[in-house]
């Protein structure tokens, strides 16, 4: 093992919120070496932000650090109490790159001014010399024609650019620490693995040792060097990627991996961690985890376990590894030994049910300044009765507009859609438009945007009973709600609370009920997991399918990750900048991934395994490759089943590639 | 940038068009008896009285009055004054008076900035403190008591007190002083309170963290990134802050008895003056809406994400 | 962590290493939280003592201008013949004073309180409530932009003391002049700011997801974006009381105001005003009550904004 550079140990922060003091860490303790990449796993709430964060002070005004320590290079910055004294850490010894590319860099100030001011301050390079200097370390972390580049401002840079130079500015003082804060979490799917690599190199070129803050254990396997995992403000399990991947010990982090729809078995319920995690304004007695691990033991209840040691660099904080719990061990590997035998249902046909939505050479074009600009381009597929479609693709790639667009919620600019076979895209009657509305729902992806605050959750649900005239009397009306609660897993007796008194994934599932009650039978899922935790993701997707065995849904389901579609659809789409690229049955387009775009972001979807993920290259989808000038693309089916944009030339291609 | 500044100009034209628009019409509805002196109204029968009218042309349909209006405005003819000034020129009383106003405008502005915008970074750096309560006591006060009755007691007490004029004279430089500090007290309170408010709002910005995370003291991070952002949105408000000082110290003005174009829509209203209130009720919307578009001219050589917005959001 | 110190391993009983019950239910309790946000915005507006304060004083002062026309046997518009009662410094019989033909200043205080009150609060209800709902069309119907922006840049890019000027000049002088021509320069201010803030609610999710409902754009807008302004409304509404007083002094003050014979704060003090250098009281007292309630509806105002702010709610 390589010189300990930097140890956090037993370290309590507390904060003052509302009158009320919330523990946010809960003494967590953690070790740091030369040259390694560490990963802080946890869900929002767990505290990995807060506790990184104290190691270079900054601390939002109503927090401090109660006790601990954290020293690097003999000195413990805890005592630190001025901003004067932080100077001589940060940027210099412990650097910090943010989650949001886009409000790290000031607006109204050149990129190469804010990287020059790092230089020009810590080390008093003249102004010349520090240019330079900024101008290498542009072109170090990848960006194109530095010396232009100097001079504009971060409104000319995309996201994935930004946050090159956010990175490159952290850099700029050769820190010996990087703290990257969920650094790609804003970022596209294949911009994201760019960064993800950049940060490798860099790691290696400075050999610096890298912290990183995740709650995407896709991410993490790619990374990580060593693997942290926090809960409820402590943490609870860490060891060697490898050891945590492949054989973790706190039942949370078990939990946690078998929760991703990346390891789901299709046609069954994924493990889904029931419940969120405690309150930190209570004092938690034992492991925090215990209510929501249905295999919990009685002294979870009592006691807080210690860290008990796996291997020389894997320590797992559970009762589970005490001597004495040998037995009930073995009973639970007898219990999951029945659980793994469970099989993956075959795939199901669609193609011969009834074709519920028809797509036909749809158009969106939104105005842009004076200009226009075409968020979904010539798009034509099908939406079979009772299946779920998903449709992938990055930010701006037009998923979600076409979603609107079969809702009537935006405004097609061209082609048709049909819907039970009949044309919706024109103005239609007020009866056909209810029968319509009725039929057709949309689950949104931000649980805490698509409530209304100040309505009782009872209002929220009737809603739609109260348009469409679902009830004779208002006692039927309350029935539906309340069954409406129970089906998806919520107490009937909530409905007279506010919705601010859930959490994520409880809210997630009031928008589900809202939907259901009206008993629709196509649902827009617009990326209904993706502002969710981690453990809270599992309960919704089978909540999802559970719907669809029980009332026949059928899904369009909007997602940005092709890896956690794959468990749940019976087809996949593929958009790329507002064109339909590939489509094709789920399990076909993972094993002949024909379009190059499919590819590159097959390849980027980070997975949860650092065997896989560790030796992966990074595939850049250039469209320039694309000779479209003489042989122009269309929409061609090039098997049964397997769409794809492409001309005749490629066509021909693709084909000998599947043989 | 030139299409930006070119959708600026066109807006602040089609401003001005509708401003004198509603003016006209709205001045259609004024007592008639502003188009005579008193004599003429005392004096005249009621025949003459149509026959007068209609020689000025006010009898004629709107639109020919109108075009009328603005024809000889495109040869630099304002009309002339009847009652305040019998038969003078606008012209030439505007010439006479604009400088009075424009020398305590410029004295005053330069007075509102140097201690408002300092005024608003204590503020803002002090936040909770001393400094800040003080300050925004002052902002209660200036901004909540009706501003003539703060003008009053300057005007009185600060005379009493220190000896000072009461009534400005060009001649004497001394007594510009209460004149200028009852001119600069209102946008002291406002520049202060303004930079306030968005210092405090860019300190919370992800970017100002990002600085600090960079290891950039904190007074250097106030100056070249705070303030520097701070200050953009009260930029845009400078060039009309000053224009309108010359319309709307309309109180101050009649108040200290200065010669200038403030005071003089106050007095043409008093003495029914109506091609007088026209007149200045043009001049002054159009030199307002002229600040606006210098504004956005300001902002867009401090802003360079401008370059891009060009919708009116 | 101390209360329940862990005992040595070797000590633990080993029946605790079994099965503990799992209680699915409470599982779904945990979210819960009993923050309520007017509530919380009421506790936070009430937490300065300078807010209860003037609340209460406010409250008592409203009430008695309701109270004390009703019961006073003093007429603020009588004359006295006599010349001993002219210009009479304040005394046990005439609290303020007489003003220069023996009228009671106290008295005419009062009346002009509730004349000067009741005019801004009329100016208040109809400027923001023309604001809200011009606001609310403005943000719904994006094809008003172009004429809404046309009529905003007119009103806004003049200063407004210019066109209300010109209105109360106009008009013949009355209490709904100065409502007409206050309301007239000020709801435009108050329609772009609903506006804004109703564009940014109309794109949120709750009301795409009541669209898909299709649920009727009225109730839209009562159940899903009306709550969501009700505490701006408050703020703004507050707020407009005093610059509509301050106006009406304005306006009294370059003789468009209110017929000089009826009793508003404006009037009065500029009535004091002349008398001034001779009589201070004649203006000092109503001034100090016209201060009054002006600063305390400013203070009111701005420290509502404060309190309904949800990241202010400690």
């Amino acid at each position: 093992m390589r010189e300990k550079i930097f140890e956090a140990k037993d370290v309590v922060i507390k904060f003052n919120l509302r009158g009320k003091t919330l523990t946010a860490i809960r003494g967590a303790s953690i070790d740091l070496y030369q040259g390694e990449t560490l990963a802080i796993v946890g869900e929002s709430g767990s505290g990995k932000s807060v506790f990184t964060k104290s190691f270079i002070g900054m601390l939002d005004k109503n927090g401090w650090v109660e006790s601990g320590s954290m020293v690097m290079d003999g000195v413990d910055f805890s005592q630190y109490s001025t901003e004067k004294e932080w100077l001589q850490v940060r940027g210099k010894k412990i650097a910090m790159v943010f989650q949001d590319p886009m409000t790290s860099l000031n607006p109204v100030k050149t990129v190469g001014e804010q990287i020059r001011e790092v230089i020009t301050w810590h080390f008093g390079t003249d102004k010349e010399k520090a240019k330079q200097e900024a101008i290498e370390l542009l072109r170090q972390v990848g960006i194109p024609d530095p010396e232009l580049r100097y001079k504009q401002y971060p409104h000319q840079f995309s996201g994935g650019m930004r946050q090159r130079v956010v990175i490159a500015t952290a850099i700029a003082c050769r820190p010996r620490i990087l703290i990257c804060d969920e650094p790609t979490t804003a970022l596209d799917v294949t911009v994201q693995a760019q960064i993800l690599a950049l940060i490798k190199r860099l790691q290696k070129e400075l050999d610096m040792s890298v912290i990183y803050i995740t709650h995407d254990l896709g991410v993490v396997a790619n990374v990580a060097d060593r693997v942290a995992v926090m809960y409820a403000g402590q943490i609870v399990e860490h060891g060697l990627a490898n050891e945590i991947f492949k054989d973790a010990r706190h039942p949370y982090t078990k939990a946690l991996l078998q929760s991703l729809p990346q390891l789901g078995v299709r046609g069954h319920d994924l493990r889904s961690i029931k419940g969120s995690p405690p309150n930190l304004y209570k004092e938690i007695v034992g492991d925090a985890f215990a209510p929501r691990n249905p295999d919990a033991m009685k002294i979870d209840y009592l006691y807080e376990p210690p860290f008990f040691k796996v291997t020389d660099t894997h320590y797992a904080k559970t009762w589970l590894l005490c001597d004495k719990a040998a037995e009930y061990n073995r009973e639970l590997e007898l219990k999951n030994a029945v659980r793994s035998k469970e099989q993956p249902a075959p795939p199901i046909d669609f193609s011969n049910a009834e074709k519920l939505v028809q797509v036909k050479d749809l158009t969106v074009k939104f105005k842009l300044g004076r200009g226009e600009f075409k968020a979904v381009k010539n798009v034509t597929f099908d939406i079979h009765r009772g299946e779920t479609l998903s449709l992938v693709g990055e930010s701006g790639s037009g998923k979600t507009t076409i979603g609107k667009a079969i809702l009537k919620i935006c405004h097609s600019s061209g082609g048709e859609i049909l819907y039970k076979g009949k044309p919706i895209t024109g103005k239609l009657s007020n009866h056909e438009m209810t029968a319509f509305r009725k039929s057709a729902q949309m689950i949104f992806q931000d649980p805490m945007a698509s409530l209304n605050e100040r309505a009782k959750v009872e209002y929220i649900i009737s809603e739609g009973l109260y348009n469409f005239h679902l009830f004779k009397h208002d006692s039927e009306r309350k029935n539906k709600v309340a069954e409406a609660m129970r089906s998806v897993g919520l107490l009937p007796e909530y409905v007279t609370r506010f919705p601010h008194e859930f959490s994520g994934g409880q809210r997630q599932r009031i928008g589900i009920a809202r939907a259901l009650v009206v008993e629709p039978e196509f649902i827009v899922a617009d990326e209904p997991i993706s502002a969710l935790d981690v453990s809270i993701r599992a309960q919704v997707i089978n909540l999802l399918n559970q719907l669809k065995r029980e009332k026949g849904f059928t899904y369009l389901f909007i997602a940005h990750d092709l890896s956690v579609v794959r468990f749940i659809s019976d087809r996949i789409a593929v958009m790329y900048k507002g064109q339909m690229v590939e489509l094709a049955e789920s399990e076909e387009l993972f094993a002949h991934p024909l379009h190059p775009y499919t590819n590159a972001l097959l390849q980027a979807a980070p997975q949860p395994d650092p065997d896989v993920e560790r030796d992966k290259q990074v595939v850049v989808y250039d469209p320039s490759i694309h000779d479209y000038s003489t042989d122009q693309p269309f929409w061609a089916e090039v098997l049964p089943g397997h769409f794809i944009w492409a001309n005749n030339a490629e066509l021909e291609r693709y084909r000998e590639q599947i043989q | 940038m030139g299409r930006y500044l070119l959708s600026k100009l066109g807006q602040a034209i089609v401003t001005i068009i509708l401003v004198m628009l509603v003016v006209f019409t709205l001045l259609r509805f004024m007592p008639t008896a502003g188009y005579f002196t008193k004599e003429q109204w005392k004096d005249m029968t009621d025949t003459e009285k149509t026959a007068y009218l209609r020689n000025m042309g006010v009898l004629e349909p709107m639109p020919v009055q109108l075009k009328n209006f603005v024809v000889n405005l495109f040869h630099g003819d304002l009309g002339r004054s009847i009652t305040l000034y019998p038969n003078s020129p606008i012209n030439g009383i505007l010439a006479e008076k604009i400088p009075y106003s424009l020398l305590l405008n410029i004295i005053s502005w330069f007075i509102s900035a140097a201690i408002g915008l300092p005024l608003g970074v204590a503020m803002a750096r002090s936040k909770g403190g001393l400094p800040d309560k003080l300050g925004t006591v002052y902002v209660v006060i200036i901004r909540a008591v009706p501003s003539i009755i703060i003008h009053f007691f300057i005007q009185v007490f600060f005379s009493k007190w220190f000896g000072l004029p009461m009534l400005f004279y060009m001649e004497d430089p001394i007594s510009w002083i209460l004149p200028t500090i009852s001119m600069s007290i209102g946008s002291i309170a406002g520049y202060g309170v303004w930079l306030r408010r968005y210092i405090v709002d860019e300190e919370n910005k992800e970017y100002i963290k990002f600085a600090r995370v960079k290891g950039l003291p904190q007074k250097y991070i106030m100056w070249r990134h705070v303030f520097r952002n701070a200050i953009v949105p009260i930029a845009i408000n400078i060039p009309s802050d000053f224009l309108m000082m010359l319309s709307g110290s309309l109180v101050i003005e009649s108040m200290y008895s200065i010669p200038g174009t403030g005071g003089l829509l106050i007095k043409s209203i008093k003495a029914m003056d109506n091609p007088m209130v026209q007149v200045l009720v043009l001049v002054y919307g159009a030199l307002s809406v002229f600040g606006v578009f210098l504004g956005d001219i300001l902002v867009s050589f401090v802003d360079p994400r401008i370059k891009l917005v060009d919708s009116n959001d | 962590m101390d209360t329940n110190k862990t005992p040595e391993l070797d000590q633990l009983p080993q029946d605790l290493f079994t099965q503990a019950e799992f209680h699915e239910e409470q599982l779904e309790d945990t979210g819960f939280s009993n923050y309520s946000y007017w509530r919380s915005t009421i506790r936070t507006f009430f937490k300065s003592h300078t807010v209860k304060i003037i609340v209460a004083l406010v409250a008592l002062m409203a009430a008695y201008t309701i109270i004390y026309p009703m019961v006073t046997d003093l007429d603020p518009y009588t004359v006295s013949l006599s010349a001993r009662d002219w210009n009479q410094p304040p005394s046990a019989e005439h609290l303020f004073g007489t003003d220069g033909v023996g009228r009671d200043i106290w008295a005419r205080v009062w009346f002009g309180t509730r004349t000067s009150l009741l005019l801004s609060i009329a100016v208040a209800v109809f400027q923001v409530g023309l604001g809200v709902i011009i606001g609310a069309l403005w943000g719904f119907y994006r094809k008003l932009d172009t004429v809404m922006f046309a009529i905003y840049n007119t009103l806004t890019n003049v200063p407004s003391t210019i066109y209300l000027v010109l209105i109360a000049y106009i008009m013949k002088p009355s209490i709904f002049t100065i409502i007409i021509a206050l309301v007239a320069t000020g709801w435009i201010s108050e329609a772009r700011w609903f506006r804004s803030r109703i564009l940014a609610l109309r794109e949120v999710d709750y009301n795409i997801a009541s669209i898909c409902l299709k649920t009727p754009t009225r109730r839209i807008i009562t159940k899903n974006v009306i709550p969501h302004l009700v505490s701006l409304i408050i703020m703004d509404a507050a707020l407009t009381i005093p610059s509509s007083i301050g106006s009406e002094v304005f306006l009294s003050y370059i003789g468009v105001g209110l017929p000089a014979d009826i009793c508003t704060l404006g009037n009065l003090v500029n009535q004091g005003r002349s008398a001034f250098l001779v009589y201070p009281f004649q203006m000092i007292c109503p001034t100090l009550i016209l201060c009054f309630i002006t600063v305390s509806f400013y203070i009111i105002g701005n420290k509502f904004a404060d309190a309904s702010d949800p990241k202010n709610h400690l």
